[in-house]
């Protein structure tokens, strides 16, 4: 299957954890859906940052996601919604807490995740996403973007239509 | 010698019985002058246990799961007593044991971190209550206290004291341990009589890793050691109170490894396990029945069954830390036989202070303080937080701060309704108590169901000594003990009960005993809710604590509390409602909630300074101390000198990864890490090294508002220009650790940046001449108002879970 035969979806998965994350790469990689990659980033509790990509990178997809980098606008899921304080004063009481990432979306992975984080990225034709979306299971936050064209470009659009609704999503 | 008055504190010295002249020449001395007030003749000694936030149903001494061969020891060679009764909270349970008073009455219907300007709710004990190891002390016994205090308030708790509200100033002539609610068992912050002596050298030691419970017995041991080396006769009192079983439950792997596997049934089995051995071995009676499930508790058939390895987890590392207790307990116990004197030591040993704690919420946390945070997190986002701190296999280690599923604690409770924190309920106010006295017990191995409260063991011990309840001390005039004797039940299964009414209240929760019914009135909020949702109906001129529902129970036929007779039995809620509001009134219970006042807006008068400074050799500055740099702007500044070769190490540190900030240098780099509880991980760093020589840095935290939480914008600064930015989101609003201090010029135990961990404390190379913070730097008038109201309000709610 050529990469820009249809519709490619990116899916964007945001964790607190690495084994979370790798847990669901590896579901996403035993689906039995064709993938065009996938690429799990963690930074530990070091600040050290890691990459793990599947060998599909290596094929034309690989390139693409390169070039756009890993820009998991990630986190800042609405943690604080419920706290306490404000009950009595009223002020902001049971509002989200959380800040939209969207100023965050062009930066790198490196600066993206935060420590302790770890985010996963799937490319794959639009096709597969009944075997690929289920497979992702321990996400935090997720979002999936889709676009057409070639496929450079239709990664790219993907992957940014994946970021911003994420953003949209208060993730 | 004559005996002397002991109703009056101090004993007063006899006058001189000699003859002085003006030289030696037919003088006479009087050696009565240079003795001490000496015990009255037999008195035993006196060993008093207090575990901490456990359940009725968790010591296998009572049925529970969790093997206590030392306890089960006692038992059978001394009594169980089966409806011995607590108040439902950490510290008021303490106050009402060391006292011999309702806790209220002694200024603790709350915990030392919400000291209120209501009577019942200083946290501050009155001169005319004088505590029990004061009047033992003066009464000729040596006097030591071990482990948890938490009966001092949190503002007082550095070195100016006033050390009238410290261990030693409640007549305890030693202490080793920690002040506060809780404490890591692996890196505590302790306190050694009136000073913070910080996380212990073993902490740093790898391969004998420090671990407190080990230390308190150890400690325990020397102690008495050294009095019998200078009196092989004087009685002592000693109070053992351990951190164990609170959070945060650390105990070593092999403790926990003993259940791998023995709680995969889940709660609701393991409930009817317990229920079903304490029928077997007569804990409870035979008519007794079993409570059900409150929907507020997931049934365990509902939890999915890819985390159902991580719930298990939770109570075998739980379970292990409480056998860990009792093997430590027994050391001291060993410790006590090997002197000698066990025959003539009353060891009254209380397994729980407020029932097992439902403070975990239903998702149990990789950190205590999550849910006093406000820090909504699912099963899942726990799991993931778990994993990143090393996994399940790690809960119980040094890289958490770990609570179980506030579901295990309710099943810690069988066979009763609720926990921690409900005194409506006998969740929350029963526990196990097991009296061992081989001089007096002749009925060993007997069972006692005499209603008895905490506030009976002081009158008790009182008795058993023959020391009678000081009329003065210091020439105040003392108010009489609340509580009455059970002394006699030692000896005699069919002696009177005398402890025949009792009001209890906890968090707004309330019930009235008398007579054998009990009428509870919980208040509907979950215990461990704390979202303005839950507290809204609570508010002034909101709550009516009279349209509260009622349960009515006949204890006698009905141990349990499964049968509410409310409705049948109109005229009995109403004459125990009332009798509850005399009592309120009486033992300055009211008003009702004061305990959450704070949350309301009622806080204490801003403090009228805005800058706090430290000189480089501060150290271990209780969390509950620190500058209020909560929910809004703050800065941190320092002078520091850089020696021409550089400098590297923390310049200050707050608490540890798990929720802390750090100002520290690496590589000539200047970095601020902040942990948002260790769920969000911030760090900013300057983009060029620090010059040599003197040398101010800052970070300046500019808040996005003033409200709570607030996320906002960081700045670092090196002689007022700035060097780098970055953004924190979100921020801590109400506390960082429940234990772990502040430093100057290092990171004293757990670290806040793991990246700096193998060089831990990581102490500052260059000098740390001071640190200022500022707290309302950029603020109005009206923000700051806000702000104190909130962070107050913060304050308070940590110590909810205490």
């Amino acid at each position: 299957m050529k990469f820009d035969d249809e519709t490619t979806d990116v899916l964007i998965g945001g964790y607190l954890s690495k084994d979370a994350a790798q847990d669901d790469y590896e579901a996403v990689l035993a689906c039995g859906g064709y993938l065009h990659g996938a690429v799990v980033v963690s930074k530990d509790l070091k600040g050290d940052l890691s990459v793990e990509q599947t060998d599909h990178m290596v094929r034309e997809g690989a390139a693409g996601l390169g070039a756009v980098g890993f820009a998991v606008g990630l986190f800042a899921p609405p943690l604080l919604a419920a706290t306490a304080i404000g009950a009595a004063i009223g002020a902001g009481a049971g509002k989200l807490l959380h800040r939209k990432t969207a100023s965050k979306l062009e930066e790198q992975a490196g600066a993206t995740i935060p420590v302790g984080g770890a985010g996963l990225i799937v490319a794959y034709p639009h096709s597969a996403a009944a075997k690929v979306e289920p497979a992702v299971t321990r996400a935090i936050t997720k979002a999936v973007g889709e676009a057409e064209g070639h496929h450079v470009k239709a990664l790219k659009g993907a992957i940014a239509d994946a970021q911003q609704k994420m953003a949209e999503s208060g993730a | 010698m004559s005996e002397p008055d002991r109703t009056n504190l101090p004993i007063r010295r006899l006058p001189f019985q000699g003859v002085s002249n003006r030289t030696l020449d037919g003088s006479k001395p009087d050696w009565n002058l240079i003795g001490h007030p000496e015990a009255p003749p037999g008195a035993p000694n006196v060993l008093l246990v207090l575990i901490d936030d456990a359940g009725f149903g968790n010591p296998s001494t009572f049925g529970g799961p969790i093997s206590t061969p030392r306890y089960t020891q006692l038992a059978e060679a001394g009594l169980r007593y089966n409806r011995f009764h607590v108040t439902a909270l950490c510290s008021p349970t303490r106050a009402a044991l060391l006292t011999g008073r309702n806790n209220h009455a002694v200024g603790f219907g709350s915990i030392g971190e919400l000291s209120s300007g209501f009577p019942g709710y200083t946290a501050t004990v009155p001169r005319d209550c004088a505590p029990l190891p004061r009047i033992l002390a003066e009464n000729g016994y040596s006097t030591a206290a071990f482990g948890k205090w938490h009966l001092t308030p949190d503002g007082q708790q550095g070195a100016a004291g006033p050390f009238g509200r410290w261990p030693n100033g409640w007549g305890f002539d030693y202490f080793y341990g920690f002040l506060g609610g809780d404490s890591g068992q692996w890196d505590p912050c302790l306190t050694e009589n009136q000073k913070i002596i910080g996380t212990p050298e073993g902490f740093y030691d790898k391969e004998n890793p420090f671990y407190l419970p080990d230390a308190m017995a150890d400690k325990t041991i020397e102690w008495l050691h050294g009095v019998r080396a200078q009196d092989t006769h004087k009685p002592f009192f000693v109070y053992f109170s351990t951190g164990c079983s609170h959070a945060p439950h650390h105990v070593a792997p092999e403790w926990a490894d003993k259940y791998q596997g023995k709680f995969d049934q889940g709660w609701d089995r393991l409930r009817e396990e317990v229920f079903a051995r304490q029928k077997e071995l007569g804990v409870i009676p035979a008519n007794a029945e079993l409570t059900p499930r409150d929907e507020a508790f997931p049934a365990w058939e509902e939890v999915p069954d890819e985390l159902k390895a991580y719930y298990a987890r939770q109570m075998e590392v739980y379970a292990g830390y409480s056998e860990n207790a009792d093997y430590n307990v027994g050391r001291v116990i060993d410790a006590i036989d090997e002197l000698g004197e066990l025959d003539n030591t009353v060891i009254i040993w209380i397994w729980g202070d407020n029932g097992a704690s439902l403070e975990g919420a239903v998702t149990g946390s990789f950190n205590e303080l999550t849910m006093q945070n406000g820090i909504p997190l699912s099963d899942e986002m726990q799991l993931q937080l778990t994993e990143r701190y090393g996994g399940i296999g790690a809960w119980g280690g040094p890289m958490m701060d770990p609570h179980y599923s506030a579901a295990w604690a309710w099943a810690g409770n069988t066979p009763f309704q609720w926990g921690k924190q409900v005194g409506s309920h006998l969740g929350g106010t029963r526990n196990p108590m097991v009296i061992h006295w081989p001089a007096r017990i002749t009925d060993t191995g007997a069972l006692r169901s005499h209603f008895t409260h905490v506030i009976d063991v002081g009158p008790t011990i009182l008795d058993i000594t023959g020391i009678p309840a000081p009329s003065h001390v210091d020439g105040i005039k003392q108010e009489p003990l609340h509580g009455v004797t059970f002394a006699d039940s030692l000896a005699d299964a069919a002696a009177p009960e005398r402890h025949t009414q009792q009001y209890y209240e906890t968090m707004g929760n309330r019930a009235m005993y008398k007579d054998g019914w009990w009428l509870a009135m919980k208040t509907p909020r979950i215990p461990w809710l704390l979202t303005p949702d839950a507290l809204r109906p609570y508010a002034p001129g909101v709550w009516d604590p009279d349209a509260d529902p009622t349960e009515l129970y006949y204890l006698p036929d009905d141990f349990t509390q499964a049968h509410d007779l409310a409705a049948d039995h109109p005229e009995k809620v109403a004459e125990l409602r009332e009798l509850f509001w005399a009592e309120a009134e009486k033992y300055k219970v009211l008003p009702l909630l004061a305990t959450m006042s704070a949350f309301f807006g009622i806080v204490p008068p801003l403090p009228d300074v805005a800058t706090v400074e430290y000189r480089g050799d501060v150290q271990n500055i209780m969390s509950g101390m620190i500058p209020r740099v909560y929910n809004h702007s703050y800065t941190i500044s320092a002078d520091l000198v850089i020696p021409a070769e550089g400098a590297e190490g923390v310049i200050v540190a707050e608490a540890d990864h798990l929720g802390g900030f750090s100002l520290w240098v690496q590589d000539g780099i200047l970095t601020h890490t902040y942990s948002m509880m260790g769920v969000f991980i911030y760090r900013q760093q300057a983009d060029e090294p620090l010059p040599a020589g003197e040398v101010t840095v800052r970070m300046e935290f500019a808040a996005d508002a003033p409200k709570p939480a607030t996320g906002g914008e960081v700045t670092l600064y090196i002689n007022d220009r700035p060097v780098g930015k970055g953004r924190m989101d979100h921020t801590v609003p109400i506390r960082f650790s429940a234990y772990a201090g502040m430093d100057i010029g290092r990171d004293n135990g757990g670290v806040v940046d793991l990246s700096y961990e193998d060089k831990k404390p990581f102490a500052f190379t260059g000098t740390v001449k001071k640190v200022i913070f500022d707290v309302k730097p950029h603020l109005s008038a009206q923000d700051e108002d806000e702000l104190h109201a909130a962070s107050h309000h913060g304050h308070a709610a940590h110590g909810l879970s205490q």
